[in-house]
């Protein structure tokens, strides 16, 4: 069984390799097929020994399709990032990042985050990125303008990073489908933790957290709620009331700190903005 | 294939999460532009958002999407400085290569 997994890390990272820009010719056609290749197989593969039957539980039928819709997204396009010639496109397919992880957070039913990560990824970090590329940008050979700078054309030691990053890869994937066989720990047998749980049991452990019932009773307005009544309050929120009351009844140090952190770096970066540079180098070594 | 359309488990998240995350440290580590290194770490944040969604959801525990929260204003205040550095660091040297950082002194 895990020898599939590494097969499998094996082969990406050929595929990957293939598809990195480097010196003379690169093969990404193949190594494209190659690697969608590999990721089929790798989800055929699991999907026969890792999906549960149909089950009122889990995550339903459709989401299964839309699951893998946008894993593929998200894999396609985390690929052409790092292989793109290109700074601007590499930002563009970043952005398709960004949308694909968004829905497989959908998926998940986690409303809020994938909106919030539309919003603040797609919308202001990557912007600033775009705008960065464009003002760092060089002026273009008059002979050959639509050519990268070298930089961008040739990786720096492909090999090595493919092997360290899929090395790392298969020791993930093998502790993640580690079988219960192989180990006592329940932790990692994936019929403990397989199924996604039911609203009922949502419920039950939302209850049981102490902090979350205190802000219900809040919310209500009446402290002598019954449990009942409790039940009912908790089966009406939806996900984004669920991660405020977790952000403000459980962390709210975190929060003052992530206010200070906030503030530093925008102190920093006006300071880092303002900083004189005397311009000593030679303006055409490029 | 009628079992294919089972329900999900967690570790097919966990496998984008991860490969997300194995990726951009491939990109971090091959790629010589300035702009695409800082881009790839914060395509190891994808990943790693993604994990912790996914940990939430199958733990039913709010705690993991409360953290990404945290995880995103890391991101920002990162992208704000790093962008702010390589801008200062153009303008030194009009380029965006990172090998031309190589050597400590000037």
């Amino acid at each position: 069984m895990p020898y599939v997994l590494y097969i499998a890390s094996t082969l990406g990272a050929v595929a990957l390799f293939m598809m990195m820009p480097r010196h003379g010719y690169s093969p990404r056609k193949l190594g494209a097929l190659l690697g969608a290749v590999t990721l089929g197989g790798l989800w055929l593969f699991l999907a026969q020994h890792y999906l549960e039957p149909a089950s009122d539980r889990g995550i339903t039928a459709p989401a299964v399709v839309y699951h893998y819709i946008f894993s593929g997204l998200a894999i396609v396009a985390a690929v052409r990032v790092i292989t793109h010639d290109k700074p601007v496109y590499a930002a563009l397919w970043f952005v398709m990042i960004v949308l694909a992880s968004a829905g497989l957070l959908l998926v998940l039913s986690a409303e809020f985050m994938a909106v919030a990560m539309v919003i603040i990824y797609g919308g202001a970090i990557l912007v600033t990125y775009v705008f960065v590329i464009m003002l760092a940008s060089q002026p273009g050979d008059t002979a050959a303008p639509d050519d990268a700078p070298a930089y961008d054309r040739v990786s720096r030691e492909p090999a090595a990073a493919v092997v360290v990053g899929f090395v790392l890869l298969a020791l993930l994937l093998s502790a993640m489908f580690a079988t219960g066989d192989s180990t006592d720990s329940p932790w990692l047998t994936p019929n403990v933790m397989a199924q996604a749980p039911s609203d009922e049991l949502i419920i039950e452990k939302v209850l049981t957290n102490r902090a979350a019932q205190r802000a219900l009773d809040r919310i209500g307005g009446q402290g002598e709620a019954t449990v009942s009544q409790t039940f009912a309050r908790t089966d009406q929120l939806d996900n984004t009331e669920r991660v405020g009351l977790d952000l403000f009844e459980g962390h709210p140090l975190g929060l003052e700190l992530a206010g200070v952190i906030l503030l530093m770096s925008l102190v920093g970066a006006v300071v880092i903005a303002r900083t004189r540079v005397e311009a000593s180098q030679p303006q055409e070594k490029s | 294939m009628p079992q294919a359309l089972g329900s999900l488990t967690l570790s097919h998240f966990l496998l984008t999460g991860a490969v997300l995350f194995v990726l951009g440290l491939i990109g971090f580590l091959s790629r010589r532009n300035l702009i695409i290194m800082f881009l790839c770490t914060e395509m190891m944040f994808q990943g790693v958002v993604l994990t912790l969604v996914a940990f939430s959801r199958f733990q039913s525990n709010y705690t993991g999407q409360t953290f990404v929260i945290f995880v995103l204003t890391i991101a920002a205040a990162e992208a704000a400085m790093a962008l702010g550095l390589v801008v200062l660091l153009f303008r030194r040297k009009r380029t965006l290569d990172a090998s031309v950082w190589s050597a400590l002194s000037e």
